[in-house]
């Protein structure tokens, strides 16, 4: 009888027997590529310190400016916050874009692609480990943008229930890298379209999503917002919570309401995140997609 | 040499001319191929519908978050702001496909195509290269503007007159604006060369800086001195400026305005067209020659250190 192998330090009669994991052996290898998806991204806060000028000082000026346009109008100084709120928020959908929807796309370009797909893991693994890099590296950027914004412009908060809040802050994070997995899965058999549908998706969406206003200030393409899209939805309900004595136009669903909106967005994202990435793997398989280059 | 050697072939021969090239026939060969080039990246990877609507989406929602912005603060009284946002915003648009343009040019060529290094050895002049593939994505930007301006006058009634244009000045503010906005572009491609990993956001994040100081949606009088003073000193804002005076005389303008830098300085309100003309002149032409220079600087780094050569994942 032959001994046992030990491939790569794991034993077994032969490679068949070998690549038969146990259930346990799989769920550590996908924890194991989630933790190895995010390090880079988490890491790389401290890597490429020139992010802080250009992902927190410029898009902090730019934010400025509409700050300069509420003052040139003499609006309330709740519309202060509503903009410092939304500038810190848009860290998230342009992660959401371009690190999540478009990250496929790059690993395609560079050759990784392939050897996620080759890779003994479940290829959803690599998107939570995407979405969880994203979510940490964005909320610094978030975070220091609203702390640098709102002590220089003096925005002054008004919370009346924090456990809320805070579940308003993370249940969006869940619906809006769900929404980035649904893109990448779809970016997957794209080429050059992904870039530019990213870049289609940013304006557009702040606009609809009421980035400097509240958005029931757009009646009905608001409330679609609030029911489709994760940004505005999370948005509004932030800022209610945020600025509670503030007055929002008639409309506005309430921030319960709103929670529920966010949770069932997460949970239907997140499997048809799963569904489409099935769907469009087979697919990009099948045309020969998965390693065409530089389309 | 034996009788039946035969004679070298007169194309062996050493031609001086062709290492020397043809002066400004191959530089004007290369600008158009290189805008050509520019032109199939940027429109060919859809139908023209889509690509329109791509191209006109993203200034145009620019332009309704600031109307809707003044709509909700200002309600009807607002409404007399919004041709300065609507031009402000538009020209934005060009502003952000311009100096953006130039740098992803680059960073495609390196990070995606990986093609970078061999145009930077081809006997092609490297800056017109550049200069060219920028220029289709200004085309873009300006179908955006035009394409602003109409919805602007159309659907949100803005009043426009082409009788009260003043289409002289209008002219020259664009062309000095152009050569401005390229040279800012130039600018970033420039430091994008040296620059690695998150690249990519460099010139938007840039553009955004600039917005906030050169009174594309807001007076400058707004801001602080010291900022309002380096604002005036960027071509851009004499740029928004001229064009605005130029298409609605005696509107509300960005540069001046009681309490403002300007007047406290130069001792009236407002700039007349040949004051925005001279600035936009004396400053493009400074920002485009130092644009020029840190460029040249940066290339010159770049071949040194072997930079086109490498990639960095980004």
């Amino acid at each position: 009888m032959a001994a046992p192998l030990d491939l790569i330090g794991r034993s077994g009669t032969g490679p068949r027997q070998a690549a038969d994991w146990s259930r346990r052996q799989v769920i550590l290898t996908d924890l194991r590529s989630v933790r190895g998806r995010a390090y880079p991204r988490v890491i790389g806060l401290m890597r490429e310190p020139s992010w802080v000028l250009f992902e927190i000082l410029l898009p902090f000026l730019a934010t400025s400016a509409f700050v300069f346009v509420y003052r040139a109008l003499d609006a309330p100084q709740e519309y202060v916050g509503f903009v410092v709120l939304g500038g810190a928020l848009t860290a998230f959908w342009l992660n959401v874009i371009w690190m999540m929807a478009n990250q496929l796309y790059w690993e395609k370009s560079q050759g990784n692609l392939e050897l996620y797909f080759a890779a003994p893991m479940h290829f959803m693994s690599i998107l939570f480990g995407m979405a969880l890099g994203g979510m940490v590296m964005s909320s610094t950027r978030a975070a220091t943008v609203l702390v640098i914004a709102g002590a220089v412009y003096g925005v002054a908060f008004s919370v009346d229930q924090w456990a809320l809040l805070l579940g308003v802050f993370v249940l969006p994070l869940g619906a809006l890298y769900g929404l980035g997995m649904v893109l990448a899965s779809l970016f997957l058999v794209w080429g050059r379209e992904a870039w530019h549908m990213g870049q289609a998706l940013t304006e557009p969406v702040y606009f609809v999503s009421g980035l400097n206003f509240p958005v029931a200030h757009l009646g009905f393409l608001g409330a679609l917002s609030v029911a489709f899209i994760p940004l505005a939805t999370g948005l509004d309900a932030m800022r209610q919570l945020a600025f509670a004595d503030a007055a929002f136009p008639a409309g506005t669903p309430p921030p319960g309401v709103e929670v529920l909106i966010l949770a069932a967005m997460t949970v239907v994202s997140i499997v048809a995140a799963r569904g489409m990435l099935i769907a469009m793997e087979r697919r990009a398989r099948r045309d020969g997609r998965l390693s065409v280059r530089w389309q | 040499m034996s009788a039946l050697a035969p004679a070298p072939p007169a194309a062996a021969l050493f031609d001086a001319a062709r290492t020397e090239g043809r002066g400004i026939a191959d530089t004007l060969r290369t600008f158009a191929v290189a805008t050509r080039l520019g032109w199939q990246l940027e429109a060919n990877w859809t139908d023209p519908f889509l690509f329109f609507i791509y191209s006109v989406a993203k200034p145009v929602s620019s332009a309704l978050i600031l109307v809707v912005m003044l709509e909700v603060i200002g309600g009807p009284a607002g409404r007399a702001f919004r041709p300065f946002v609507v031009v402000g915003s538009a020209l934005w648009s060009f502003v952000v496909s311009g100096i953006a343009g130039l740098a992803w040019s680059i960073l495609e060529d390196r990070e995606r195509y990986r093609v970078l290094k061999y145009v930077v050895i081809s006997p092609s002049d490297f800056l017109t290269v550049l200069i060219g593939r920028g220029v289709a994505r200004l085309g873009v930007g300006l179908a955006g503007v035009v394409i602003t301006l109409v919805v602007g006058v159309v659907a949100l009634g803005v009043p426009f007159d082409p009788g009260v244009v003043d289409w002289p000045v209008l002219l020259v503010v664009s062309v000095m604006g152009l050569a401005s906005i390229v040279g800012l572009g130039l600018l970033m491609a420039g430091i994008v060369i040296q620059t690695r990993q998150e690249s990519w956001s460099y010139p938007e994040a840039f553009a955004g800086a600039l917005f906030l100081v050169t009174g594309a949606v807001f007076p400058l009088a707004l801001l602080p001195a010291p900022v309002q003073a380096l604002g005036l000193l960027t071509p851009l804002t004499w740029w928004i400026a001229g064009v605005r005076e130029a298409l609605f005389p005696g509107g509300p303008g960005s540069v001046g305005g009681e309490g403002s830098l300007y007047a406290s300085v130069f001792g009236h309100a407002n700039p007349g067209s040949a004051e925005i003309i001279g600035a936009l002149l004396a400053s493009g032409v400074v920002v485009t020659l130092a644009a020029v220079a840190v460029f040249r600087r940066s290339d010159r780094r770049a071949r040194q250190a072997g930079l086109y050569d490498q990639t960095s994942g980004s």
